[in-house]
Formats: structure tokens, sequence, C-alpha cells
């Protein structure tokens, strides 16, 4: 049976009943355990559980990752928290150099079953260093998976997928949906698989690829757009890596328009490679040039609410951006 | 014994146990393995044979061999790139170690990992990246796992005196101490990280008392003497195996040739490393040896005559392993489900 659950009650949820079903996964992470989380995603967990299974770390990401990686090669499940993604600098190391090559360099003699679930976005008035949405980074490394729910009912579905992947998976959640995204989330076991979009609205004229915090935001912005005739597909990627190409593809191959929507930097983002791809494999199927809306290129989102509200993509900017792109 | 002073007492406790000469002569024996299959790792490497390069660890032999010589099938050894030879100790078959060396099909990684970046997971050992902390945090994290599953499995870390400086290190070690873990560092102190001195590294003089800030035991002991470092690693591992945690070993040695086979290491004098060479492990454990009786001309010869054969062997293996085909570039980036 479904009830409505927020984003961040459906996360607690999965990783409750996955530790309940599997006693090889724990948690650890920095204040996850006494204090149930700076976010409360781990609340309860440790009443439950227990200091051996919900485990305070050192302050060290570096270390978090690496000690996680480690008991994954023997077999655990170790779910690993970095509180804000700003913070995940230390732990590069560990997740690149480690996690995405150990079965490359082994051929496959070890392994490494890892869910790092990591906190990020902005528009919280977070500042420099408690915003960062830098998902992309590691879209780059393959050998790591990383994905971003948008619904709680995905929240839920990813995480449990995340847990029981033989592979690393990043798990990034967006602060900014942890409350404010409501939805039916079902009592019982289920999953999301990782790799596969999700086109949240159907229409005729445009496709908007994009994920997180962005997807209900492309979805208000196409209802407004939907007015003045105009009907956006809103496609919410879901898994950032590896990219479900074949769903992109296949609707702006229907729609020969496409609008690219991301919180993040847009140097080198994910809407340079979708970006790409479409202009490799759909060019003969666009009426108009890709569009895209995203953070702009600067180091960090400043704490003053004027230029934290300048950096962020909100309704207004992605509605201008389908209107340029409706003109062709 | 004194923690600091290396081999304090006249005999080690092990000299005396009934099983004295045995042990000692698998000591030895294995010493000169390591020796002749890394001079001939070298050769390969001079000759052309094989390509990227070899961090050769002779005169380190003593530390490398004290350490691990003692572990159980089932511990674990995260390697550096200069502890090729770890595998060889823990019970690598020479021919996958060689076939390593040439990147072939035929080595554990299938020629993905590079010549002295070798692990062998039936055996336990991790396949090194090249980033020193982070294997040494890795290893740490096996210890980690391995103490959640309630196993009595142990883990020997191997690393050089400039992996200390690395703030992975601390994160790793301060993390251990905490939880107890069972393993055991290594550090092989060769007073050279590639071409920078020791007295640019640290303000210390024993790199064991860096253990202090983690709050387990260190022990600096001549790392050229093997009995010295196999009695602070049996020590340390009936420690670490019995729940009691972590103790950091500082191997006091010396690296004869330079960083890698391309590195003539200008830097050093030709007096430091006469010196040292002039503590040759295997000369210095081969005067003890003697000394007992336990070794002769005779022995000698026929323990170096059936390493040759087995070199000579492994080498022809791996020469004629083919090397992976171009199709596996894209195996083995995921696990399959």
């Amino acid at each position: 049976m479904a009830r409505t659950l927020t984003m961040i009650e459906a996360i607690t949820e999965a990783m409750a009943q996955e530790m309940e079903r599997d006693e090889r996964v724990f948690v650890m992470g920095e204040d996850i355990g006494l204090s149930g989380g700076v976010f409360k995603a781990t609340a309860g967990l440790y009443d439950k559980f227990g200091e051996e299974r919900v485990l305070d770390t050192p302050l060290a990401e570096g270390n978090i990752i690496a000690s996680a990686v480690g008991a994954s090669m023997v077999g655990l499940r170790p779910i690993a928290e970095i509180q804000f993604a700003d913070f995940i600098t230390p732990a590069m190391e560990s997740i690149v150099q480690q996690a995405s090559k150990i079965r490359y360099r082994s051929a496959g003699g070890y392994g490494c079953s890892l869910t790092v679930r990591i906190c990020c976005g902005g528009g919280t008035g977070g500042g420099l260093y408690h915003s960062q949405e830098n998902a992309a980074w590691f879209v780059h490394e393959p050998g790591l998976k990383v994905v971003m729910p948008s619904t709680p009912y995905d929240a839920k579905g990813l995480l449990l997928a995340a847990i029981r992947d033989p592979n690393p998976v990043l798990y990034f959640e967006h602060k900014k949906l942890y409350r404010t995204a409501k939805g039916d989330v079902p009592e019982g076991d289920y999953t999301v698989p990782i790799g596969k979009a999700e086109t949240r609205r159907q229409g005729r004229d445009m496709t908007v690829v994009t994920y997180g915090y962005m997807t209900p935001l492309c979805l208000e912005a196409a209802e407004q757009m939907s007015k003045s005739g105009v009907e956006a597909e809103v496609i919410d990627l879901r898994t950032l890596s590896p990219l479900d190409r074949d769903t992109v593809l296949e609707s702006v191959r229907r729609t020969n328009k496409c609008l690219i929507v991301h919180e993040d930097k847009r140097t080198l983002g994910i809407g340079g490679e979708i970006s790409a791809i479409i202009a490799e494999e759909a060019f003969e199927d666009l009426d108009g040039p890709i569009v895209r809306i995203t953070g702009p290129d600067v180091p960090a989102i400043p704490f003053a609410p004027p230029l934290e509200h300048a950096w962020m993509v909100n309704t207004e900017k992605i509605v201008a951006g389908m209107q340029k792109l409706a003109a062709y | 014994m004194a923690s600091k002073s290396g081999r304090a007492v006249a005999e080690l406790e092990t000299e005396k146990s009934e099983n004295g000469r045995e042990l000692m002569l698998g000591l030895y024996q294995m010493l000169v393995k390591c020796r002749m299959c890394d001079e001939k790792a070298r050769i390969l490497f001079r000759q052309g044979k094989y390509a990227g390069n070899f961090y050769s660890g002779v005169g380190q032999e003593a530390a490398e061999v004290g350490a691990a010589y003692s572990l159980r099938e089932d511990d674990w050894i995260a390697p550096s790139h200069r502890d090729w030879t770890a595998n060889i100790i823990k019970g690598a078959p020479l021919k996958l170690c060689f076939a390593q060396l040439f990147g072939k099909a035929t080595s554990p990684d299938r020629g993905k990992s590079t010549p002295a970046h070798m692990g062998y997971p039936p055996i336990h050992t991790i396949t090194p990246a090249s980033s020193i902390a982070g294997q040494l945090a890795v290893g740490t994290g096996v210890a980690f796992g391995l103490k959640r599953l309630g196993r009595d499995t142990v883990v020997v870390s191997f690393f050089g005196d400039g992996a200390t400086s690395l703030g992975g290190f601390h994160e790793a070690l301060n993390f251990a101490g905490v939880h107890r873990l069972p393993i055991i560092y290594v550090c092989q102190n060769n007073l050279w990280a590639e071409s920078v001195p020791l007295r640019l590294q640290t303000a210390l003089t024993d790199l064991s008392d860096r253990a202090k800030a983690y709050g387990f035991p260190g022990v600096s002991v001549d790392g050229n003497d093997v009995m010295a470092v196999y009695d602070a690693a049996t020590k340390a591992i009936a420690r670490a195996r019995s729940g009691e945690g972590p103790t950091f070993i500082e191997c006091k040695t010396y690296r004869w040739y330079g960083h890698s086979e391309i590195d003539p290491a200008k830097y050093r004098t030709k007096e430091e490393v006469e010196a040292w060479k002039k503590r040759d492990p295997l000369v210095l454990f081969e005067k003890v040896l003697r000394d007992k009786k336990f070794l002769t001309d005779e022995l000698k010869d026929k323990i170096a005559k059936g390493i040759t054969q087995e070199i000579n062997e492994a080498v022809e293996f791996a020469e004629q392993s083919p090397y992976p085909d171009a199709s596996e570039l894209k195996d083995h980036i995921w696990a399959q489900e």
C-alpha cells in the first residue's frame, strides 16, 4: 500500500528496510548516528540497529569512502554518507582512483558494491560550500554509476537499487527536495532501474531533458507554456551515468527540438554531453538549436539572496528558454 | 625487547624455538627467491622484454619477507609499487608474477595493471593503485570489513617513508586506531621518497613515533635484519588477530637502485649506497645461518639452483603467453548483475 511521504522519509525508509532485509548493509558517515544526520536522513536508524550498523565516523571524507570500498571488497554492502557534496573533494581519491577502478585494475578479481549518499544542491541559502551540485564530475568516470531522484517514489526505489547494485553507485539527493517533494511511496519492496530515464510529461513540441530539483521546475514551466499552446515533453534522467540515451534520442526525433536544464555550472556539464549525443545521433532530426538553461560559470553559489537568486535556474529562466526554442 | 632499539637482545624468541632451523632456512630461501626474482625482473626490463617500468625492492627484502612470511593463507596484503615480491611471499605462482611484468593475458589482471602493481585475489593481495595513500586506506578498509565479519584474519599494509606524509595516511591510521582494526602498517623507510631525502619529508627520526598519535604501538626495527622484522611482525600479527588492534612497524632499510628502472638515482652519494650494500640483508642473514651451522655451501647452491629453474620456467611461460586481445579493453568496468 502506498502512502504520501516526503523524499527524505522515503530515503530513510529505504535504508531501514534494506538493513532489515540484508545484514551485510550498514551505514557510515559524519553525524549520522547519534544525531540522525544533519538533514535527519538516518533518523531512528541508530536506535533501531545500533552503533555497529549506524556508524559515526571521524571527520574524514576520504577515509569514509576508502573504508567503505575496503569493506565492500570483503563482501559487505556499505552505504556511506557525504554530508554535503561540497565536502566530497577529500574523497576524490577514494571514489575516482579506488571505487571506480578496483574492478578494472584487478580484471574483476575484486569488486566494489558501494552506495555513496550525497546531499547536494542550492537554493537554500547555504552559501558557497553547502550548495554545490557537482554530480557531473563523476559522470566522467566509467566504473561509477550516478543517480539523482526527483520524486519520493524514485528516491526509495533508486536507493534500494543502488544498495543492491554490485557496482559503486553515487546517489545524489537534492536538499531542496527533501521536504518539498511529496508523493506516493509503496510500503513494500521495489526498485527503480538504474540507467532508465522517466518521461514525466508528454508533449509534441520540444523535449526538455533535466534531472533532480530542476524536474519539478521544468514541469511547472511546461504547464505555463501549455497555456500558449506549446507542449513540452519533460524527461527526468534519474540516472546520469550510464545515461539513458535511447529515451532522450527517441523523444528528440519526435519533437525535433531539445532544451536541456540543469542546476550545475554550464561548461562541461551534463548538458554538454547530451548536446553532443544529440548532435551525433539525431542531427538530421533537429529543427532548431539545442538550448541549455544551466547554472552560470561562477565558482560557487554566493550567499547573499540576490546573488543566489541570480545563480539559480528558476521557472522564469526555463520558460524563457522554451520560448526561444519554440520560435524555431 | 625494547621497542625502539630493533634488536636489543642477542637472541630472539623465534630463534630459540624448536623449529628455529626450519623457520630460519625458510626465511632465507624466501629472501633469496625475492632477490633473484627482483634482479631478474630488472634484467628483463633492461633487455626491453617488457615496457612500462619496474620498482625494485632489492636491499629491502628482509623487511618484506620478515613482515609477510608468517601470514596465513586467508590473511591480506595491501602492497605498494615496490612490493611485487609480496605476492611471491604470499604464495603466488612465479609464472603469474612474471606474466604480470609482461602484461600478458595470463597475469591475474589480464594485462590491465602495470608490471609492479600486482595483486592476486586468491591469495588476498590487493592490486595496487599508484596513489600510495589510497592503497593504504583501502587496505585499512579491508581490515575494517574483516573485523565487521568477525573473522580473525589480518591485513599487512606495505608502504614507504614518503607515504607517511599524505593526508590519507593520517585518516587511515586514525580510523584503524579508533576501531582497533586488525592491520599491521609496515613502513619500509628507505630514506628516499623517489629523490626526496627523509630530512625534507619529516622532522621525525623514528617514523614509528607517528603511531602514538593514533593510539597504538609503534616500533622501529633494523629493516635489514630479517629476524628482527619477523619477530616484530609476528607479535603485531598476533596482537591484530586477537582483536587488540593495529601496530606500526618502521623497518629502517635502503633500496639499492633508483626509485624505478629509469631513475639513475644520482641524488644519492656513492658512499651512502656502498655503506648500505655492506649491510646486505641476505649476507647478514647468511652469516647468522652459517654460524648456527644451518647453512652449507651445498645447501646454498641447491636453493639457488631450484629458484633459478623456477624463474626460467616462469619467464618462458610469460614470454610465450599471449597478450590480451584488444576486445578486452572494455571488460571488467562493470560487474555483471
